[in-house]
């Protein structure tokens, strides 16, 4: 098991070395190496180190982090369509987003609003299943697919109503776009920080996979446990959503993908899952930024293009 | 980082030393470069007439999608969309100067721009004036004054002397069919609905609060529009837009007289001296109008 990490770090090593050596401008290897020592001329260093190494940690944490969030939230509601949005969370951080956009707030405050609204989604949606009655997942499920769709109506809502010279930028956002997340720090601190965090619960996660009833058997406290999943997956969305807005399905297929490769064994997925879910976001912001440049593509078209493939044909291979 | 605030440090410093040409931009700042653009790169398609219109055409190196005039223009090496930059392609290219669009450019991929300590200057002409004088702005950035100036004043004394031979014509009810899917229109605000008055039009949605609001068929009808204008033909002269939709309204008054105009698209459009080709069309427009009423 500790090979498979080994391969998926160094293939996430390969992934970032690519992202930074590749772009609409060529830098011939031999400058990028100067720019590595530290040299280089100051065009070839501001390309390399002002714009595409923020852009690839950004994009490698918000991956990460959304792949966790991915495989928490199917141990969580024992689902496999489950995905870090499932519970409404993207709906209210686009919401956040949106709002703030509309009232024309710069790239600052629009993250900020976004974050305040994926928290506000969780605790919505954290309260109304709570209520008095029994938890159970499906509950749980039910209340978050619902605010979720009213969420989305009141996105539908801003869009039809935002000036048109607003739309663009709006749209990218709801897309997923990595081309302005300049301060990476955060989600890298977050994504190490939740990946320490959750080792020493993967045993638990492992049981609690198999049902509650066998977990409590197993002496699990099993709903202090799924609170807290449930709210360290939302923190983790939450601060991946902040820096490269609503990136979909790198949560739902990255789990997934692992599992049928390595097995459901949490303690190896989590882990894995931060590696492969940032190679799969570095691999397409640096397809969406040259591929068809000078044009930019949403990063969100390419995670599909490549993951979909990848996805199927491993789900046949397992059969 | 460090360097690159050094930089900038050293820009503003050097700028200050020998600082010859500067200029107060569309959202109020002031830039100073240490001598004329010889490299500049316009962000809208406006933004490339207007630098080519104030002379500065030569020193113009990169444009971005759909700078389809003048023709030279489109010669020229892209940078990507207005909505979304390559910044990569951009800062290759060092450019001294980035013409700037305020509303259409995403403001954070301006502000990196400006972190990465390039010269932009955001415009965005939103009156006849403001067209002239950012005509006169860039031409002194890039030290084409004479060209520049020129043009302005050609603009201004154009504009001027349609205002002339329009004032006191017998008004005209319009409608200004801006999209159709979904219906859009303009108001008082926006520089059709200035072309629109100056033709001696009143704009049937002038007095909404957007400058480009959204509206019903509904409200069209209510209006009761004597001309219906919309700008839908390329440069080609290919019409991409139709308002034949409206001729099932026979009761409208724009209807039963058979004023319905498509007119050239960017002219109008555009906030460039083209506008006074495209003021100048309206004004054509809505005389025959007049006249069928």
């Amino acid at each position: 098991m500790m090979r498979a990490l080994t391969i998926l770090t160094v293939i996430a090593a390969l992934a970032c070395a690519l992202s930074l050596a590749v772009g609409s401008v060529t830098i011939p290897p031999g400058d990028l190496w100067q720019v590595v020592l530290g040299q280089g001329d100051t065009l070839d260093r501001t390309l390399l180190i002002d714009l595409r190494l923020p852009r690839t940690l950004s994009a490698f944490a918000a991956g990460g982090l959304l792949a966790i969030a991915g495989a928490l939230m199917q141990v969580l509601l024992r689902n496999p369509l489950a995905d870090p949005y499932v519970l409404g969370l993207s709906g209210g951080a686009a919401t956040g987003a949106l709002l703030a956009m509309l009232a024309g707030a710069g790239m600052v405050l629009v993250s900020g609003a976004a974050f305040a609204g994926a928290l506000f989604a969780t605790l919505l949606v954290f309260g109304l299943a709570h209520g008095t009655g029994s938890w159970t997942p499906s509950r749980l499920l039910l209340t978050g697919v619902v605010t979720a769709a009213g969420w989305g109506a009141a996105i539908t809502l801003m869009l039809a109503i935002t000036p048109a010279h607003q739309l663009p930028g709006m749209l990218y956002w709801l897309m997923g776009d990595v081309s302005y997340a300049r301060l990476p720090w955060p989600s890298i601190v977050v994504l190490m920080l939740a990946v320490i965090a959750l080792l020493p619960l993967a045993r638990s996660l492992n049981v609690l996979a198999r049902g509650p009833l066998q977990a409590a058997a197993l002496g699990v406290s099993v709903r202090p446990l799924e609170w807290s999943i449930y709210l360290l997956a939302s923190l983790l969305t939450a601060t991946a959503v902040t820096s490269v807005g609503s990136i979909g399905f790198v949560g739902l297929i990255v789990p997934h993908m692992l599992r049928l490769v390595l097995g459901n064994d949490q303690r190896v997925i989590l882990p894995a899952s931060a590696l492969a879910g940032g190679t799969l976001l570095v691999l397409a912001d640096t397809l969406a930024r040259t591929v068809i440049a000078p044009e930019q593509l949403p990063v969100g078209v390419i995670t599909a293009l490549l993951g979909v493939p990848t996805f199927l044909y491993l789900l046949h291979r397992s059969r | 980082m460090i360097v690159i605030r050094v930089f900038v440090l050293f820009l503003m410093l050097s700028s200050h030393v020998v600082a010859d040409v500067c200029a107060t931009d569309d959202n109020g700042v002031e830039l100073c470069l240490p001598g004329p653009a010889q490299r500049i790169v316009t962000l809208s398609p406006g933004a490339t007439e207007l630098a080519f219109a104030a002379g500065a055409g030569e020193q113009v190196i990169a444009v971005v999608d759909y700078s389809d005039y003048p023709p030279e223009a489109e010669m020229l090496p892209n940078v990507g969309s207005h909505t979304r930059i390559d910044l990569e392609a951009l800062v290759a290219l060092k450019p001294d100067l980035v013409v700037t669009w305020v509303s259409g450019n995403p403001v954070e991929q301006v502000t990196m721009l400006n972190q990465l300590g390039m010269a932009t200057f955001a415009i965005e002409p939103r009156t006849f004036e403001g067209v002239s004088s950012v005509l006169e702005r860039l031409a002194s950035l890039a030290g084409t004054e004479s060209e520049g100036y020129a043009e302005a004043a050609r603009f201004r004394q154009g504009i001027a002397a349609l205002a002339k031979q329009y004032r006191g014509r017998e008004p005209v009810r319009v409608f200004y069919q801006v999209w159709d899917q979904p219906l859009m229109t303009i108001n008082d605000e926006h520089l059709i609905g200035k072309v629109i008055s100056l033709c001696g039009g009143q704009n049937i949605f002038g007095e909404m609060a957007r400058l480009v609001p959204r509206i019903g068929p509904e409200d069209v009808l209510a209006g009761d529009p004597e001309a219906i204008l919309s700008g839908g033909t390329d440069e080609d002269g290919n019409s991409y837009t139709s308002l034949e939709r409206w001729r099932e309204f026979g009761a409208m008054a724009a209807v039963a007289a058979d004023n319905l105009f498509i007119i050239p698209a960017s002219p109008i459009s555009r906030p460039t001296p083209r506008l006074l080709d495209g003021a100048r069309t309206v004004c054509e427009k809505l005389d025959m109008a007049r006249a069928r009423l």
